[in-house]
C-alpha cells in the first residue's frame, strides 16, 4: 500500500478507537481490535479525539450525556 | 466554587441510574484526562466504561469520608487500578517513567467540573447544521448508536462500507472543529 493509502488507513483506525463502542466480555478487559492495530502514536491521537468527540457528543445531546456516558447506562440498564 | 457531585450519592446509592448518569456526565471528562499517561499501553475508553460500571456496582459499599467528590476520587483509584493490572496483563512493563506516572495520577486528582455550557451547545448545533449530507449523517449514527453499535453495523444500515463511514465521520469531526474554532472555541485546548 501507497504512504499515503497507510496514512488513511491509520486514520481511519485512529477514528474508530476514538469511538465509544467497545464489545462486551466478562472475562476481561474488552479492548476494541483496531487498538491492538494502531501505532503508539495514534494510540495517543485516538486518545486526543476522543476526548473532542466526548464533548462535542455531549454539547449535542439533550441531557449533556456523551456516547461513553450512554453507553455505561445502557449496560447498567441491561444487566 | 467547585461543584460536589456527590450530591448525586444519595439517588445512586438508591439505585437511580439517572442520579448515576448526572454524576457520569461530570465526572466523565476529567476521569478521562486522569488516564492520559496510560494512553499508548492501554485502550482506554475501555478502561473507563469498566472502571464506571465498577463504581456503580461498589457504591452500595462506598462510604464518604466528608470531603468533596469522594465518588470521582474512588473512580479515579479504580480506573488507575485497571491501567496498571492491564498493563500487567499484557505482560509489559510501564514505558512510562514512575514519577510521570504518580504525576498523572496527581493531576487526575486535581478534579474539574463538566459544567453545561449552553453558548457551546448552541454553537456546535449551528456547526453541525452546516456539515455535508455524508459526514452528518454518520455523526447522528454515531449518537444514535449511543456507544453500544459498532461502526462496521452503522455503516451497514446506510449501505457504506465501514472505511467510509470512518473517513465520513472523521471529515464530521474535523469540519465541526474548525467551525468551532472559527466562532472563538476551541475543544482541544480547552481539554488539554
Amino acid at each position: 500500500m501507497s504512504e499515503q493509502g497507510d496514512a488513511r488507513e491509520e486514520d481511519a483506525l485512529i477514528e474508530e478507537v476514538a469511538g465509544a463502542f467497545r464489545p462486551t466480555d466478562p472475562r476481561h478487559l474488552a479492548a476494541l481490535p483496531a487498538w491492538h492495530d494502531l501505532s503508539p502514536a495514534g494510540r495517543e491521537e485516538a486518545f486526543e479525539r476522543s476526548q473532542v468527540l466526548r464533548a462535542m457528543e455531549a454539547a449535542l445531546d439533550p441531557e449533556g450525556y456523551s456516547s461513553t456516558v450512554r453507553a455505561i447506562l445502557r449496560r447498567i440498564e441491561d444487566a | 466554587m467547585s461543584p460536589d457531585l456527590d450530591v448525586h450519592l444519595a439517588g445512586i446509592r438508591s439505585g437511580d441510574a439517572q442520579a448515576f448518569g448526572a454524576w457520569l456526565a461530570g465526572a466523565e471528562p476529567s476521569l478521562r484526562r486522569g488516564l492520559r499517561s496510560f494512553a499508548r499501553q492501554v485502550d482506554v475508553e475501555a478502561v473507563l466504561q469498566e472502571a464506571l460500571l465498577r463504581t456503580w456496582q461498589v457504591v452500595p459499599r462506598f462510604e464518604s469520608d466528608g470531603r468533596p467528590n469522594g465518588l470521582v476520587r474512588l473512580a479515579q483509584r479504580i480506573a488507575w487500578n485497571l491501567s496498571v493490572s492491564e498493563v500487567r496483563r499484557q505482560k509489559r512493563q510501564p514505558t512510562t517513567d514512575p514519577e510521570l506516572l504518580e504525576a498523572g495520577l496527581d493531576a487526575s486528582q486535581r478534579y474539574e467540573p463538566n459544567l453545561p455550557d449552553p453558548l457551546l451547545r448552541e454553537t456546535i448545533e449551528r456547526c453541525r447544521d452546516k456539515l455535508p449530507p455524508q459526514p452528518k449523517r454518520a455523526l447522528e449514527l454515531r449518537l444514535e448508536g449511543e456507544g453500544r453499535v459498532p461502526d462496521a453495523t452503522l455503516a451497514e444500515r446506510i449501505g457504506m462500507r465501514k472505511n467510509t463511514f470512518l473517513q465520513n465521520m472523521s471529515r464530521a469531526r474535523k469540519l465541526l472543529q474548525e467551525c468551532l474554532e472559527r466562532a472563538g472555541v476551541d475543544l482541544r485546548e480547552a481539554l488539554s
